[in-house]
């Protein structure tokens, strides 16, 4: 099966690549480049396209700007995603991102396409998921099991402009979707009869084509074999045989256009069957693995403006004859809300890389990115809408974009795969892990844990349904192996140090318990106790995620990754979320947090990881910031 | 039918009381011509007894094995022709 995404060979090290420094784009003067002395060409294709399309976004706080914040809360107030903002992604060509280099498109790396998309979540869910990111959801499934013929018209019809509408999930069923009833059956001359509902579908009124899991084996042997999916072109359906069931309102992405299909005897050709027949569930989770890993990291951008609103708000709202930011809860809520951006940062980095690097192990890591990242993101933004108090509720002006994404975080969340799936995807796999691998496992090539820099091709068939290896635990073992070491034995790292061993003490307990679940536990029933240990698990790889970062940072050089002060505030983040008794050296470090957060939003970067330039004017300060 | 050789039978005893752990249903309540998923194990859950059956008896499986043999009964066979054949 021809599933690799492009023949690049691995280029390794980023600082080995052949090319010098030079400038990425035309802003690039305001754009840090991390580590980036010499960049491969698959990373500075990554960030040229990042920065037009922050370009093409243009002011936030511009009136007339289709992808400004008042534009986009009309839009959502109405329930629509804007026409303007639609055709000037078309013309921006986003679907490009979602096709394989070698069918025409720019798709070779998952880091990237994450990366690439975050700008459009920094504006607008509603847009990603609505415009965009459905179509990949959907694609991935072709790319992962199609054939020559389906790949190339699923290639055409993105690269036109067209949609894909993804009908996996049924209402009654959840992401218990072996229990899905929309069925296929054999029509006796090589094509299938549809029939059933699919409900809550994004874009199902306006996909040109649909991928469909649907129920292909006869009734009453129902199992992991019994479904598939299938690749349909809609125009070419008998129109009395299926229609478009009415709109859905949701709290949350309101522009999204959420809707679902009714199917009668509805006949389809055989070559609509993706990859083999009873493959469905298969393919599902395969496909899952790269669209649970990805997704977390564009939806980042969403709590990115969360903050800067906050930020907004404070620098510039008087309270008791001082700014809001004089308030030390202030300080520590944005504070803390920027470090827990970099902490899930760092685990969408790994995840996403993983995908190439350790393709036999995503299956867990996929399922733990997706679990934790919207939780964490979630609960940030649920401390900063105290910062904002009664601003957290107005629809509209200044700060109405807050309330938008704090809708919109939980549904892209939910979209695809809820935290109970994740989680039970998580769940069945620590014991053996536990097992296995916790002691004596492979750490992760550094290659894993760098903000850019080359990767290995993308195998499809190289992904596995359950892991063999856990290689991000045994990094954090390693780091700490490291850090007890002559070779970073410096003072100044040992808060690091107390807070790496305090992880690895709770990896520990984690052990254990996991060693002693029964076997009841593997199953969906498992108990409250066992969704804790995924809950902890998912967070002990957060932290080995950052604190490998901060040392492949090291190597390089960088400035602000560099330091150990974020990667202490990370580690201490980790703990916090973990409820583990704070090690004395344990530090927040929110000044000096505070004032990287202040830096990045008067200059106009973005709160994460790669410190990229935004688009719109410089932020003056506003009368009340000019304090004291 | 085919009858139960000594080792097939020991896979089957070993699967029922593995089955039963996972149900938390008692052994005899166990059919080993019921399909897993018809028992509740979801597809997921599944996936978990390759591991098992590799620490249990040293054979080296796909993650998929339970979904391809989705009864006891299918899966104890399959596991002395997999015995006999080495690694599989």
């Amino acid at each position: 099966m021809l599933s690799r995404l492009n023949d690049t060979p691995c280029s390794g090290d980023p600082a080995e690549g052949p090319h010098g420094a030079g400038t990425t784009h035309g802003q690039a003067g305001a754009t840090p480049d991390h580590g980036g002395v010499g960049l491969d060409a698959g990373e500075r294709q990554i960030r040229e396209r990042v920065a037009a399309f922050e370009e093409l976004l243009g002011d936030p706080h511009e009136a007339g700007n289709p992808f400004g914040n008042a534009a986009l809360l009309e839009a959502d107030e109405r329930g629509e995603l804007s026409v303007e903002a639609e055709r000037a992604l078309a013309a921006f060509r986003l679907n490009d991102e979602f096709v394989p280099r070698e069918l025409g498109g720019n798709l070779d790396r998952i880091d990237g396409l994450a990366r690439v998309l975050r700008p459009l979540f920094r504006r607008d869910a509603s847009l990603g998921l609505g415009y965009g990111v459905t179509s990949f959801l959907a694609a991935i499934a072709v790319w992962a099991a199609g054939d020559e013929a389906q790949r190339g018209r699923t290639a055409d019809l993105l690269r036109g402009g067209g949609r894909l509408a993804i009908a996996y999930h049924e209402l009654a069923h959840g992401n218990d979707f072996v229990r899905n009833e929309f069925s296929a059956r054999p029509d006796g001359s090589g094509g299938y009869l549809l029939d059933g509902r699919k409900d809550v579908i994004n874009n199902a009124g306006r996909a040109e084509g649909l991928v469909l899991f649907c129920l292909t084996a006869p009734p009453g042997q129902r199992g992991p074999r019994s479904h598939s999916v299938l690749l349909v072109d809609t125009a070419g359906l008998p129109e009395d045989a299926w229609r478009v069931t009415d709109r859905y309102r949701t709290v949350g992405v309101r522009g999204c256009q959420v809707a679902g299909f009714s199917f009668e005897r509805c006949r389809v050709p055989a070559d609509a069957l993706v990859g083999r027949q009873g493959g469905g569930v298969e393919t599902a989770l395969r496909s899952f693995q790269i669209t649970r890993s990805v997704v977390p990291g564009m939806v980042l951008g969403g709590a990115d403006t969360a903050l800067r609103t906050v930020v907004r708000f404070a620098t510039s709202r008087e309270l008791y004859r001082r700014s809001v930011l004089d308030i030390p809860h202030a300080q520590a809520t944005v504070a803390s809300a920027f470090t827990d951006l970099l902490v899930c940062d760092s685990i969408c980095l790994a995840a996403t890389r993983a995908v190439h690097l350790l393709p036999e192990q995503t299956s867990v890591y996929a399922a733990a990115v997706k679990y934790l990242v919207p939780k964490l993101l979630q609960d940030a933004c649920y401390n900063l809408s105290i910062v904002l108090g009664a601003n957290f509720y107005v629809r509209d002006g200044d700060y109405g974009v807050f309330q938008k994404h704090v809708r919109d975080l939980p549904m892209v969340s939910l979209g695809h795969a809820g935290s109970a799936a994740c989680q039970a995807t998580i769940i069945p796999q620590l014991p053996r892990l536990a097992r296995r691998s916790w002691t004596q496992g492979t750490p992760a090539p550094e290659a894993l844990f760098r903000t850019g820099g080359g990767l290995p091709a993308l195998d499809t068939d190289r992904l596995v349904l359950a892991a063999e290896d856990d290689a991000l635990v045994a990094s954090l073992l390693a780091a700490a192996d490291r850090l007890e070491g002559p070779r970073e034995a410096g003072a100044e790292l040992a808060p690091v140090r107390a807070l790496v061993r305090a992880l690895v003490a709770e990896l520990t307990r984690v052990r254990e318990e996991c060693l002693a679940l029964g076997p009841h536990d593997r199953t969906a029933m498992a108990s409250p106790h066992a969704y804790a240990l995924a809950d902890r698990y998912t967070l002990l790889l957060a932290g080995s995620a950052c604190v490998n970062v901060w040392l492949a940072q090291r190597q390089d050089g960088g400035d602000f990754l560099a330091d150990p002060r974020w990667v202490v505030a990370a580690l201490t983040r980790v703990c916090r979320h973990l409820g583990l008794p704070l090690p004395e050296e344990a530090d927040e470090h929110s000044e000096w947090m505070l004032a990287e957060v202040l830096g990045r939003y008067h200059e106009g970067r973005s709160f994460d990881l790669y410190d990229t330039h935004l688009a719109g004017p410089l932020v003056d300060d506003e009368p009340a910031a000019a304090r004291h | 039918m085919p009858a139960v050789t000594p080792l097939e039978a020991e896979y089957r005893d070993w699967l029922v009381t593995r089955l039963s752990g996972y149900l938390r249903r008692p052994e005899n309540d166990i059919n080993v011509c019921i399909p897993f998923s018809e028992y509740g194990m979801d597809s997921v859950a599944a996936l978990s007894l390759f591991g098992d059956i590799e620490d249990a008896f040293g054979l080296y499986l796909e993650p998929t094995v339970a979904w391809d043999y989705p009864t006891i009964e299918a899966l104890a066979r399959f596991l002395v022709r997999a015995g006999s054949d080495g690694a599989l």
